[in-house]
């Protein structure tokens, strides 16, 4: 329940009332005051005021004053008449809640209003400064355009009067040339008939001065032309040059290149040379030589070449086992076990190598195209002749013109169709 | 925004034509200019523009069997002004425009296409021999002179048995008194090669990994200064012409301005020191190119090395979303040029405020 607040004064005039109202203590701020046309309420809880006026009041023009532990009312009258009481006595319960929903539900009504019109009025500012921003740049856009035209028109004048001198001088030109054309034309197409008769131009040139000797202008034009012919060298002694374009590891030029693939490949090399698998604890045992793989690789291919192919495959061994990364070793002891008829390890060896091979490009194409060979020989023999068919046409597609890769696929097509004939 | 103190681009005049545009240049001491290209039933085609007022008025239109790509009048004096063309059959040609049915001059130099064509000798410009220099899809590049019939004075071909690159474009150099010339040739795989012509030699090469497609040395006719190099990928080289180190070469600046390819680049006549480069964007850039304070230093062994300077932007503008592939400065009015694009259309445009940089 509120604490009702009773001590109140007021006084009146013809237009007005002054209310003035005890806070016991108390401390109101405007928004503990509530006041529509004929209602007025200040709640400070737990303290209450509320006062059904006898009459409605302007209540957008009233005042309130708060200070000093009271509230001082302004409160201007509709109507100008002098009331009997504050309050309207008989205000019966029911009345009173009328009222006040009413009050509350006018205000309520009037802060919407309030805020529309803001709203609008905002609105309205912002399309304002809108088109003051558009019009500024509006003028500098047009300044621009202005100076832009300005320059051109300038520039036009100065064109067309340089472009009139040149006539002039042109004029005169032309007169004189007129004459020298119908002359020059004549030897030209003279010259054009005699077509085996090839004549030296100096002959030409000579006959030229010849002519324009002749119409005698006099003008110093031509006179330092015939000058400048004499003083002219007499054409270069003919020669060549050689030239050589900058190779490139790929001879293609930037744009054709697929740089990604070939840098990949040159990648690969590079890591493949420089890796050495280390942790061999034979590898004490061994010389300095014996541990570089390419050393080993040579010599495997001598030993090769003299027929000793298991030696061979031991050194490549060897030398995979230090760095298991080199295509040529895998394919050089394929052909050794080749020779050895160890098949099944020749077709290993040469995978692996086509394996390390990849990716495909003009570089590998000579040692894909042995490993395809080497492969397809070795299913040959094992007598899986599709197999190594089409291990010679993989081939046959990288080197198109190998013409011993043709014999072989011809003879290895007639053993298939023969096997399929016979079964 | 347009700050009035830079150089302005002014396009003057838009002409659209019925025909691709290859070359365009200007006809010396008049306002006419040139349009070489090729017509669409495959036949060349040369017609000859006057510039009045604010628009172009075709004076002459003359039509050959083949196509052409390249012209100059480098060449020629000023009283004949011939034009030389480089078509696509690898014919060289000299006209008289004043009876252009017979060529002055004709040879059937190079197998393949004649991508680019220079001049020296002429137009009062530089002493010395006449000659053209002519760079070809066939790898050589050959110079001729026109006293001379059927055989080049001079010819840079590629080792027998060794691959051949595309030779895109060329230029001439060092043409300062009666002996001295350079051509600089620039390939398709990024090479650039100069040739000296008075000892016969290859002087200088270098390779600056993407396609060369235009080479111009900022002055034929006097002591080789600057050589501005342009490539695919928006990149160019300014190299310093002056010193010449053992092993280094030239040096160089270079500037990424677009991401297209730079189609060309032209020198100011009345300023060696600005050029202009067109780019496949349908861009033109105008560029300054600035000094260092010393122009060669000598290095850890005491020999002389060229010291590159800076290159800036002085504007650039977008006319078109074709190439420009074509861009010739105007040697009589300072600032007037006509660009030529693959849209089929010519504009001459004005630069303004060149006098005051």
């Amino acid at each position: 329940m509120p604490v009702w607040l009773r001590e109140h004064s007021w006084r009146q005039t013809l237009t007005a009332v002054y209310l003035s109202l005890h806070l016991r203590g108390a401390r109101a701020t405007p928004a503990n005051i509530f006041c529509s046309e004929q209602y007025l309420k200040v709640s400070i809880p737990p303290f209450l005021f509320e006062a059904i006026l006898y009459a409605p009041i302007d209540d957008t023009n009233s005042t309130a004053k708060i200070g000093n532990g009271n509230i001082f009312f302004t409160l201007y009258k509709r109507e100008p008449a002098m009331w009997d009481s504050l309050t309207l006595a008989n205000a019966g319960k029911e009345k009173l809640q009328y009222l006040r929903e009413n009050a509350v539900l006018k205000a309520q009504e009037k802060a919407k209003e309030e805020t529309e019109a803001k709203k609008i009025t905002k609105q309205e500012h912002k399309k304002y400064a809108l088109e003051a921003t558009m019009k500024l740049e509006e003028a500098e856009r047009k300044r621009i355009e202005d100076l832009k035209e300005k320059e051109r028109q300038k520039v036009a004048k100065e064109l067309e009067f340089w472009k009139n001198q040149q006539k002039d001088a042109d004029k005169y030109k032309s007169i004189q040339k007129k004459g020298e054309l119908n002359q020059e034309v004549e030897p030209l197409k003279e010259r054009k008939n005699e077509k085996m008769n090839k004549t030296r131009i100096p002959n030409e040139g000579t006959s030229k001065i010849r002519l324009k000797s002749t119409k005698g202008h006099g003008s110093c034009s031509i006179f330092s032309q015939n000058l400048k012919e004499e003083q002219l060298p007499a054409p270069r002694a003919a020669a060549t040059i050689q030239v050589n374009f900058t190779p490139r590891v790929f001879p293609t030029a930037l744009r054709e290149s697929r740089v990604a693939e070939e840098e990949e490949w040159l990648h690969k090399q590079a890591e493949a040379q420089r890796r050495i698998n280390s942790d061999l604890s034979e590898l004490e045992d061994l010389k300095e030589e014996e541990k570089n793989p390419d050393w080993l690789k040579d010599k495997g291919n001598k030993m090769f070449a003299m027929g000793n192919y298991l030696g061979a495959v031991n050194a490549y061994n060897l030398a995979v086992r230090l760095n298991s990364k080199l295509p040529l070793l895998y394919l050089n002891r394929a052909a050794c076990h080749l020779k050895l008829r160890n098949l099944h390890k020749a077709i290993e060896d040469s995978s692996k190598a086509l394996e390390l091979l990849t990716p495909p490009v003009p570089d590998n194409e000579n040692a894909r195209v042995k490993a395809h060979v080497r492969r397809g020989t070795a299913f040959c023999q094992l007598e899986l002749y599709t197999e190594g068919l089409q291990d010679y046409e993989a081939a046959l597609k990288i080197d198109p013109k190998n013409q011993n890769i043709e014999k072989d696929a011809e003879k290895i097509r007639h053993l298939i169709q023969e096997t399929m004939q016979s079964s | 925004a347009a700050s009035p103190e830079r150089p302005q681009v002014v396009s003057h005049v838009q002409q659209a034509l019925s025909y691709t545009v290859f070359d365009c240049k200007w006809v010396p001491r008049s306002a006419r200019l040139l349009c070489l290209g090729s017509a669409a039933r495959g036949t060349g085609l040369v017609q000859l523009y006057e510039l009045h007022g604010a628009r172009l008025e075709l004076l002459r239109e003359i039509e050959k069997p083949k196509p052409i790509k390249c012209g100059t009048f480098g060449a020629t004096s000023l009283q004949q002004r011939y034009l030389a063309t480089g078509d696509f059959d690898g014919n060289l040609n000299i006209w008289n425009l004043e009876a252009p049915e017979i060529p002055v001059y004709s040879v059937k130099g190079h197998k393949e296409i004649i991508n680019s064509i220079d001049g020296v000798g002429g137009l009062g410009i530089g002493e010395g021999a006449p000659e053209i220099v002519t760079g070809s899809r066939d790898g050589t590049v050959k110079v001729w002179d026109p006293r001379q019939n059927d055989t080049p004075v001079a010819n840079m071909e590629p080792v027998q048995g060794e691959s051949k690159r595309d030779c895109w474009t060329v230029a001439f150099g060092n043409a300062y008194n009666q002996e001295e010339r350079v051509v600089c040739a620039g390939y398709d795989n990024g090479d650039i090669k100069l040739f000296d012509l008075k000892t016969m030699s290859l002087r200088w090469e270098t390779n600056i990994k993407n396609g060369v497609c235009s080479v111009e040395f900022d002055r034929k006719d006097i002591n080789m200064n600057k050589l501005v190099a342009t490539s695919l990928e928006g990149k160019f080289h300014v190299f310093d012409m002056r010193t010449q180190h053992p092993t280094k070469g030239f040096a160089s600046v270079s500037e990424k301005a677009q991401k297209s390819t730079i189609w060309q680049v032209r020198h100011l006549p009345q300023n060696r020191d600005i050029f202009m480069t067109s780019g496949g964007s349908g861009s033109l850039h105008l560029w300054k190119y600035e000094y260092p304070a010393q122009r060669s230093k000598k290095d850890s062994e005491g020999s002389e090395m060229g010291v590159a300077g800076s290159v800036s932007l002085l504007q650039n503008v977008t006319l078109s979303t074709q190439p420009i592939s074509s861009l010739d400065w105007s040697p009589d009015k300072k600032g007037l040029c006509v660009c030529g694009a693959f849209d089929q259309t010519v504009r001459v445009l004005i630069v303004t405020k060149l006098n005051k940089i």
